[in-house]
């Protein structure tokens, strides 16, 4: 498949996985609620020459920050910035690690997408406490990352095998990546 | 590298940078269109699960009468079957004539709507309701149910607005303890546990599990006097001040039909 088809339907997926995830109920124990745009994130990054990868990625990290985006008095808390330099950041390294595993690998695809979620998440909480002030730690903080997290891990390979005849696989997807000219 | 590729991430980084420097009046636009343009899809995906949930149950009725099938008559089971019928259809007409008459005995200017979906942040208490600026509703109008107050619209689109819990850590209330002059605010933990927290109270405060807690209704603030909050679960006293830990008056995660309160009557 061209990766200008690839890269359209992934964009077409975005708002799917979205909405898809809102709708989805929290698991317990401490009401985790499932996080499945970084794992579609991690896949079109990884199936995708670099510039459209870039492109999808932008694209990812407004839907995503635009989605959690809170305002208090008219103003924005974390606007969407951060989710602009984290998506970015992880595209990078992740065009990297598939250059290095000679393309897209259900391992690989699991492994980044635990870590997107769990860095993600981790960033939020973060950024939250910097805006907030303080940085309250206990085990529930723990449990709210790890969960989705290890839930991404279990999910990323039932959408990799969903969606592998759509990507031309390991070797041939970095075949593909040097020759692929995407035509903006 | 392509000429083009280079023009290519040239662009991007341009793009980047100018969505990294918005100001929060252009994101609340810009949020407000995302909304829009997946409440369509919101809405048919709560159609769906809605329906997918009472697929659920209508299996699990099947099911259990299957199980059944066994040791009862034909016309025993043709009428285990329509009472389960009936007894829904009047559990939604209790439900039903509970919030009509909710709304039409309360003072507040209501406006009904319907939860959509709970987002997926982790940090954040918010839901998306069926309403926005088509119906007339703002931001920071409170949200309520038939039990309580369950927090205010912190986005609006025109169909869909999103609602900040009170279970979150921003949605603070000015809020009063029944039988006391004990005041405080109201809010939820930086980790959201589905309770709330009740600060700024004095440190000798009497404060007794089931008490209720309702809004103060400060002046100029966004909720109104009088809403029931939730109930004191527990007291303890700080450094400076005593907390009290609240159980929230509506059950916030099972969420179905809310209140939107657009003025008073």
């Amino acid at each position: 498949m061209k990766p200008v088809i690839l890269f359209f339907l992934l964009c077409l997926l975005l708002p799917v996985f979205l909405v898809v995830q809102d709708l989805l109920p929290a698991l317990p124990p401490a009401r985790e609620r499932l996080q499945l745009f970084p794992v579609l994130f991690c896949f079109g990054v990884l199936a995708l020459p670099l510039t459209p990868a870039l492109c999808f990625a932008l694209i990812a990290s407004l839907m995503q920050g635009l989605e959690l985006l809170q305002f208090q008095s008219g103003h924005a808390e974390t606007g969407v910035a951060p989710y602009i330099v984290f998506f970015l950041c992880w595209t990078v390294i992740l065009q990297m690690a598939s250059e290095a595993t000679h393309g897209l690998r259900w391992e690989l695809h699991a492994l980044a997408s635990a870590l997107v979620t769990f860095t993600m998440l981790g960033g939020e909480y973060l950024l939250i406490c910097a805006k907030r002030g303080g940085l309250p730690l206990d085990s529930v903080l723990l449990i709210r990352m790890a969960v989705p997290c290890g839930i991404s891990l279990l999910l990323a390979p039932l959408l990799y095998f969903l969606m592998r005849h759509l990507v031309p696989l390991s070797s041939e997807g970095a075949v593909l990546k040097n020759q692929a000219s995407f035509d903006l | 590298m392509k000429k083009l590729q280079i023009a290519a991430l040239i662009l991007l980084t341009v793009a980047g940078l100018f969505f990294c420097l918005l100001g929060s009046g252009t994101l609340a636009l810009m949020q407000s269109g995302l909304m829009s343009f997946l409440s369509p899809l919101s809405q048919s995906g709560h159609t769906v699960k809605k329906s997918l949930g009472s697929l659920g149950k209508d299996l699990l009725t099947l099911d259990q009468l299957e199980a059944e099938c066994s040791r009862l008559e034909a016309d025993n089971r043709r009428l285990r079957a329509e009472n389960n019928g009936l007894r829904d259809l009047l559990e939604e007409n209790n439900h039903l004539r509970q919030a009509l008459g909710y709304r039409e005995h309360s003072s507040f200017l209501l406006t009904p709507a319907t939860i959509l979906s709970h987002d997926a942040g982790v940090w954040w208490s918010s839901v998306k309701i069926n309403r926005g600026a088509k119906d007339g509703i703002a931001t920071d109008m409170p949200v309520i149910t038939d039990r309580g107050l369950i927090g205010k619209i912190t986005s609006v689109s025109d169909n869909v607005s999103e609602v900040l819990l009170i279970t979150d850590e921003n949605c603070k209330v000015a809020a009063k303890v029944e039988g006391t002059k004990e005041q405080g605010i109201c809010a939820g933990p930086r980790i959201a546990s589905g309770d709330l927290h009740l600060t700024f109270l004095s440190k000798l405060a009497d404060l007794q599990p089931g008490q209720k807690v309702y809004t103060a209704g400060v002046s100029g603030g966004v909720f109104p006097s009088g809403i029931s909050l939730g109930t004191v679960k527990s007291f303890h006293a700080r450094e400076l001040d005593g907390e009290a830990i609240l159980e929230p008056a509506a059950d916030l995660d099972n969420l179905e039909e809310v209140f939107i309160v657009t003025g008073a009557k």
